[in-house]
């Protein structure tokens, strides 16, 4: 018999009880009992429990599951040749835009563009770049770049765009080619070619801000209708008549580098150039001047006159004492330094520039500041020539018009007979890689590329020349308008292939051609004879000048930003978001008034603390009705010291179409800006920028400046804050070299002086940084504010763009920011530049009080943020004592996990969003989401490749020593100036140790009596002025 | 007649002459009966108040905190503010229940109830602001040193933050301990006067099977002074620690050795103000006039003179030490940014100085403690002052510091940080509704404990007792 086991007496006998009992051990329902039952007698067993909480958390994941948006990314299925993941490229090339030109090496990551570096092979700019060139590669990937080509807006094949443009051809007389300035020999050549062609045909430059003034007047004198070559380098006396040469004039990134030679001091060499400056409207070369003085635009040419005459030894007649004392002071320096000295204007005028001519050759600067071995290539354009092409084309005179980079619709000031003359002409063809506003008047439009995208060359200077070739495919179906022509001539090549020809001819093999392409710059020794001087002119021009009316009501004088220009930057948000250096504004242009005139216009007198107050705490300002040439616009009014009192001054190059760009578009409807170009005049054959009696009229409106910095002088009622800034006078400095140290030992004083305040300025012990310790130095003597290095951070570090709505309350995302102050008399102020970043402190105050440790410091000294970790509380952005932290307010890169949650941010934010935009992303640097904090990271990516390059290498790492880098960081390598110095400060021969260590004198740490122990270091301002002797 | 039983100086605690009996009534009829139209009423508004809270942080938890008008310089606006000056309120319910308590200030019993009540929704209220402040409000978590897979990456012990934390989740933890233990024997009172059965079950839950046995009140009382002994030092140690975030950093304005005894009056002078607003209004609604007496309201008015007064000192401190250390930066932060008028946001500071400094001297007066009337106006002014004090601390120090390159725009709180501030308005008035009518707003054994002898009814249940025999007066004396 079979043996029964059993565990129990239920089991034995099998009771009912035991058999429900047995069945429900492992129910297979839930046991939801109905409430009103006994719910709450109900027991939940362990395994009722896990039931719910497995349905509960079930639930609870599918109610809440994230839908995190997916993003494409499409790997390559063959790996092209020379492309490594992850490895960049480089590629000289060369910014060209409406004549200028910057060589240039792009940064070209798995096929894409995303970065500009200087080309430290150039001649002429030496591996300086501006704000605008920095910022073009963003216009590559430009959303309102035209596509396609189209004949009345439909889309057409380049075949039957040719046809169609050869039938229109056909027969047509008088047909004109419309360009800006163009130097580059192979185009001229091509253009040369298709004249042949059509032998009534003409070529016409437009230049939207000429230098016609300049041209004729040397035609006049020189017998060359050129700009000669100018070497602020030379120069130990530069006065400078309302020439923009560090910002917007000619070459300014050539000039700011030979002009930051003689403003750089050593503690053994304190011989510094002297910089006279005479101005109507605060201007960045202005700001930077040694003494700047004010004078109505229209005593420019009389300032010219009395110049003149004060260097020929004879009296002034100058009636503002200021300014003829200034004058004086000029002439006397000027004179002291003949053939080292050199004087420029900025005027439009012919006189003035004759009689400039003049003064130079009074102080012999031809052939040592002034060099007419070589010209200036940049602008070509004749204002004369232009308005008269508008005559033909109002006369019927001009059968067909092709344009390329010229948009005089928008920027010559009679725009209406542009557009009405534009009518007459049959037969219109625009190359413009945009539909810009004379594009859109045309019929046929071609567009063309985007220099990276393009091959060519250019000659920036006679003899100097610098190459393009593509750094990518062409996005869309462009084509280069070189191309257009040749084929329109019968070419039977294309351009890439001409160009390579063209200067296989002149350097004889396929080769040498290509090492042209690979340095991206050659110079050509000519032998040009410099010019012969003709001053019979001169005597006319003077009596000119004499005769003209100085105006007594309010003048109006428009001018060019650093960013924007005449509009070329409008439609770039980098450029736009790029604070101004001198308003600090952003994503507008504005009505400047001096501090004396917003007294009686707006009613605010900045001198009162609380009028000034308010005006700089809130964003709206006072709208103000400008009347100008018979026409009226509206802008607000900013209040800007060192601006004549009876001048205002606006920016030209706002008020663009809605089509040339997202970016130039405040709203919908509404432009950026207002287009002020209108305001100008034709006076003696060419464009003056200045107007005379101009009717001002406050309204009550007001209307949102987007200021990034409100407050401007560092002296308060409680005290001069001297540890954020230090500046001081040449004579200051040369009378007591120890200044700056002196002053920080009594700063220091309580905490055992420079000496020892690394140890006795906390109880703790400093902690030992061997290896490799980063750190910066940078000379505020070089530095001239131009923002270079603003745009260049954000196109390294993927920072983002916020738009104006943004910028208003305060949440731009810059990671560097220059801070302008002023100093001295408030109408005139002195003007101090001081870029401004983390400065990675030692015992940096954000990293203690993180409550995750989210930002820490690195063994190399980086005060370094760890995204993933932060979790936003933004205590560490309160305690930054510099205020260089920056939260993500709204998820302005789309990285953020929680999808559609942009809908309320502004045009700008969705524009860099865009896929397209996006490509210009640095993959090398993380896309912050929303929440975070972000900083400067000292280019940390750079660095890590930088180390990387010694480590492959077996080497140490180099870091400036003999001028061997092997790295720069992205604000260093764009300084026109070399201003910012970067690297190993452990080594001492690393060129940041050297910078420090000859520099000891001028060395000062912002705020450094609160012992964060910053590893930023500044130099001194220190301005070059003799008799003055600083206060406070 | 019976004058002997009367104390010249004190007043009784309890009105009315009350058998304990009385007592029970009194208090739990609001809970056994149906509301009244205004609770229906307040508990709408504040839902809705609520409701409102909580789709502002919706927003800003899906759109970020730039749906807040803070910016690059100001990094805490509203939000540090608010909680500061809830965490400030919470002050009051820990003071009365526990040092009061350990001080046998038998006053105490007729408020300590709804303060600790108040304490507790304070606290609730406060920390939603550290938390929802966070730009990443979901990686909160990250605050916790708990052991992770990440390293192990631990949290950051020097980070004032940090402490926060932990004091904060003390403090609540603690407060609510309290605050129910003593809830315990009034559960059952309710529970053994329910008449249905959902009713008795829930009390029943709620009062842990209380007896009343002596050897429960031995035990409750014994916890409760432990209870006690653990409040106290979190009175001073929590906004010491919250002050922590100011002053040990290194803004002007913040940094600054004064602040945890000063943060710390400051919090006692908010949270009585707090209890008068409520009780002002509590014993009227609910008709306890006799429990929460004009005595009670003297005395608290007596604190607010008080620590209104060493604020007062503090401030005037702060002034002081701006001008003596001859430091630009304190300078410029205390005597323009704060104590001139005219600068931009002159007009809180002196909003603060007015509501928190001037106007509490009005209590030097008796017949001003004793009016209802202008303690409650004043009990609003206090914290309206209060909270200008927290917002002129956080704001004015950190819109102007170091840098003047980096000095803010105007900053005004949008929409959204209002909505935020009056979210926790009504869940700090949604929790005390329900609580006013669900739980005994008044200990209704301690008043039974101070009745005998403290309560009006006192004087004449001993006249009475004197005519009866003497032994039996002898031991209704000894008790």
């Amino acid at each position: 018999m079979e043996k029964k086991h059993w565990q129990s007496f239920g089991e034995l006998n099998n009771s009912e009880a035991f058999q429900q009992s047995a069945k429900d051990e492992f129910r297979e329902e839930l046991p939801f009992e109905s409430a009103d039952s006994s719910f709450l007698e109900t027991k939940a067993p362990r395994r009722d429990f896990l039931k719910y909480l497995g349905f509960s958390t079930a639930a609870a994941a599918v109610a809440a599951s994230c839908e995190v948006p997916v993003k494409k990314a499409i790997p390559f299925a063959n790996r092209p040749e020379d492309v490594v993941p992850g490895v960049s490229n480089f590629y000289a090339t060369t910014y060209v835009q409406d004549g200028d030109a910057v060589s240039i090496v792009a940064k070209v990551r798995d096929g894409r563009p995303i970065k500009i570096e200087g080309n430290e092979m150039s001649s002429i700019t030496k591996g300086g770049t501006s704000a605008r060139v920095q910022a073009s590669v963003l216009d590559l990937y430009d959303g309102a770049r035209l596509r396609f080509p189209s004949i009345d807006g439909k889309e057409v094949t380049f075949e039957a765009m040719d046809q169609a443009v050869a039938a229109a051809m056909n027969g047509v007389s008088n047909p004109v080619l419309l360009t800006s300035t163009v130097n580059s020999p192979s185009s001229l050549a091509v253009i040369q070619q298709f004249l042949a062609k059509y032998p009534s045909g003409k070529h016409v430059t437009y230049d939207a801000v000429s230098y016609s003034g300049i041209l004729l007047a040397n035609e006049a004198n020189y017998g060359k209708k050129a700009i000669p070559n100018y070497k602020f380098d030379n120069a130990k006396v530069i006065v400078s008549l309302g020439a923009d040469f560090l910002g917007t004039w000619i070459s300014p990134v050539e000039f700011a580098k030979q002009y930051s030679k003689g403003k750089k001091l050593s503690d053994t060499n304190l011989e510094m150039s002297k910089h006279y400056h005479f101005e109507s409207v605060a201007s960045l070369t202005g700001s930077n001047a040694d003494e700047r003085f004010l004078h109505r635009p229209s005593e420019t040419g009389a300032v010219a006159n009395a110049l003149l005459a004060a260097v020929n030894g004879g009296s002034i007649n100058i009636s503002d004492s200021k300014l003829k004392a200034g004058i004086e002071k000029a002439a006397k320096a000027l004179l002291a330094n003949k053939g080292q000295s050199l004087v420029v204007a900025g005027s439009n005028d012919v006189n003035v520039q004759i009689v400039v001519n003049a003064i130079n050759e009074a102080i012999q600067s031809n052939g040592k500041t002034i060099d007419w071995s070589v010209s200036n290539t940049v602008r070509a354009g004749i204002d004369a020539e232009f308005a008269s092409l508008v005559d033909a084309m109002n006369a019927g005179a001009v059968g067909a018009l092709m344009i390329y980079g010229a948009n005089p619709v928008y920027s010559w000031f009679d725009q209406a007979k542009v557009k009405s003359g534009l009518d007459k002409v049959k037969v219109k063809i625009s190359f413009s890689e945009k539909a810009d506003e004379t594009t859109q008047l045309c019929k046929y439009v071609i567009p063309s590329h985007h220099y990276l995208e393009s091959w060519g060359d250019a000659e920036i200077k006679t003899g100097h020349y610098s190459f393009i070739q593509p750094t990518i495919n062409p996005l869309f179906k462009t084509r280069q308008w070189q191309d257009n022509l040749l084929k329109w001539s019968g070419a039977s090549v294309d351009y890439a292939a001409y160009v390579k020809q063209f200067w296989i001819a002149k350097v004889g093999s396929e080769n040498a051609w290509d090492k042209l392409l690979q340095d991206g710059v050659n110079v050509v020794a000519e032998a040009n004879a410099g010019a012969a001087y003709n001053g019979s002119p001169v005597a006319g021009a003077v009596a000119k000048i004499a005769a003209y009316k100085v105006s007594t009501g309010t003048e109006l004088q428009l001018y060019q930003k650093v960013a924007i220009g005449a509009g070329q930057g409008a439609a770039n948000p980098w450029l736009q978001e790029m604070p101004d250096p001198i308003t600090r504004a952003t994503w507008d242009n504005y009505l400047i008034v001096s501090p004396a005139m917003a007294k009686t216009l707006l009613g605010i007198d900045l001198t009162n603390n609380g009028q000034a107050d308010s005006y700089e705490v809130n964003p709206p300002k006072k709208v103000v009705s400008i009347k100008a040439n018979g026409k009226t616009i509206q802008l607000p009014a900013l209040i800007i010291p060192g601006t004549h009192p009876s001048t205002v001054g606006i920016a030209v190059g706002y008020g663009r179409d809605a089509k040339v760009g997202r970016a130039a578009m405040e709203d919908e409807i509404k432009s950026v800006g207002v287009n002020a170009f209108p305001l100008a005049g034709m006076v003696d054959g060419t464009v003056s920028f200045s107007v005379g009696d101009v009717s001002l009229t406050a309204t009550t409106e007001k209307h949102p400046v987007a200021l990034t910095q409100t407050h401007n002088i560092y002296d308060t009622p409680q005290g001069n804050r001297t540890e954020v800034m230090k500046e001081l006078t040449l004579a200051e400095l040369k009378h007591n070299p120890k200044e700056v140290l002196e002053e920080r030992e009594k700063e220091l004083a309580a905490y055992g002086g420079v000496a020892n305040f690394k140890e006795d300025g906390s109880i703790y012990k400093p902690i030992d940084k061997p290896g490799i310790k980063w750190g910066m130095s940078i000379d505020l003597n070089a530095c001239n504010g131009c923002g270079a290095c603003v745009v260049a951070c954000s196109a390294e570090n993927n920072v983002s763009v916020v738009g104006k709505s943004e910028v208003l309350r305060f949440h731009d995302m810059a990671w560097l920011r220059i801070d302008r102050y002023y100093s001295g008399d408030s109408d005139n102020p002195k003007v101090v530049f001081q870029p401004l970043m983390c400065q990675h402190c030692d015992n940096a105050p954000c990293e203690n009080v993180c409550p995750v440790a989210a930002t820490n410091h690195s063994s190399e000294g980086l005060n370094q943020m760890t995204y993933n970790r932060c979790i936003g509380t933004r205590y560490c952005a309160n305690n930054c004592p510099y205020k260089v932290r920056r939260f993500n307010w709204a998820d302005y890169t789309g990285a953020d996990s929680f999808a559609n949650n942009q809908s309320e941010l502004n045009d700008t934010i969705h524009y860099m969003n865009e896929d397209l935009t996006r490509m210009v992303l640095n993959p090398d640097v993380t896309v912050r989401s929303r929440g975070v904090i972000e900083k400067c990271s000292f280019c940390v990516q750079r660095l890590q490749e930088g180390k990387l390059k010694a480590k492959k290498e077996s080497r140490p790492l180099k870091t400036g020593e003999n001028n061997e880098w092997d790295l720069k960081v992205a604000c260093q390598q764009s300084c026109p100036t070399e201003a910012i110095v970067f690297g190993n400060v452990n080594d001492s021969k690393s060129a940041v140790s050297v910078h420090r260590g000859t520099n000891n004198n001028r060395l000062f740490y912002s705020l450094e009596q609160l012992h964060v122990l910053p590893n930023v270091s500044y130099m001194a301002k220190v301005r070059n002025i003799e008799s003055e002797v600083h206060e406070g | 007649m019976s004058v002997k039983y009367e104390s010249q100086l004190r007043e009784p605690l309890v009105y009315g002459n009350k058998t304990y009996h009385d007592v029970t009534e009194d208090i739990v009829r609001p809970i056994e009966a149906k509301p009244s139209k205004l609770w229906y009423i307040g508990f709408y508004i504040s839902v809705c108040l609520l409701m409102f809270g909580v789709y502002s942080v919706y927003r800003e938890v899906t759109y970020g905190i730039g749906e807040w008008n803070l910016n690059k310089t100001i990094g805490w606006g509203w939000d540090i503010t608010n909680f500061v000056w809830w965490v400030g309120i919470g002050h009051a319910g820990t003071l009365i229940s526990a040092i009061l308590l350990l001080f046998r200030q038998g006053w105490r019993t007729g408020v300590n109830r709804a303060a600790e009540a108040m304490t507790i929704f304070a606290v609730m209220c406060a920390g939603q602001f550290p938390i929802f402040h966070m730009g990443r409000v979901w990686m909160a978590f990250f605050v916790l040193p708990y052991p992770n897979s990440r390293g192990p990456l631990w949290v950051n012990f020097n980070s004032p933050l940090l402490w926060d934390v932990f004091a904060i989740s003390t403090y609540f933890t603690v407060s609510l301990l309290f605050w129910y233990s003593g809830l315990i024997p009034d559960f059952a009172t309710v529970r053994d006067r329910a008449k249905t059965k959902l009713r008795k079950h829930l009390y029943g839950i709620a009062a842990f099977g209380w007896t009343g046995s002596t050897k429960h009140w031995q035990r409750h009382e014994s916890l409760s002074l432990v209870l006690a002994g653990l409040s106290t030092p979190l009175v001073l140690s929590v906004h010491t620690i919250v002050s922590f975030d100011f002053a040990t950093s290194v803004i002007p304005g913040w940094h600054t050795t004064i602040f945890p005894p000063y943060f710390v009056a400051g919090a006692i002078f908010s949270g009585f103000a707090m209890v008068q607003s409520l009780m002002v209004v509590v014993r009227k609604v609910f008709g306890l006039k006799d429990y929460i007496t004009l005595g009670h309201i003297e005395a608290m008015n007596k604190v607010i003179v008080l620590t209104g007064s060493i604020v007062g000192i503090a401030y005037l401190t702060e002034l002081f030490m701006g001008w003596y250390s001859q430091n630009k930066y304190e300078g410029y932060t205390f005597w323009y940014s704060r104590a001139n008028l005219f600068s931009p946001y002159g007009w809180s500071y002196w909003g603060m100085m007015a509501c928190n400094v001037l106007s509490p001297q009005i209590f030097w007066f008796r017949k001003m403690r004793r009016n209802l009337f202008v303690t409650f106006f004043m009990s609003v002014l206090v914290n309206i002052g209060m909270w200008f004090e927290r917002f002129v601390i956080i704001v004015t120090s950190i819109y102007r510091d170091y840098l003047p390159s980096s000095w803010s725009v105007y900053y005004s709180p949008s929409i959204w940080e209002i909505g935020f501030y009056l979210g926790t308005f009504g869940l700090f008035f949604t929790c005390f509704f329900l609580f006013a009518k669900y739980f005994p707003t008044i200990a209704i054994a301690e008043i039974k404990y101070v009745l005998k002898t403290t309560g009006e009814s006192y004087k004449d249940n001993m006249a009475t007792i004197e005519k009866k025999q003497a032994d039996e007066f002898a031991h209704e004396y000894a008790h």
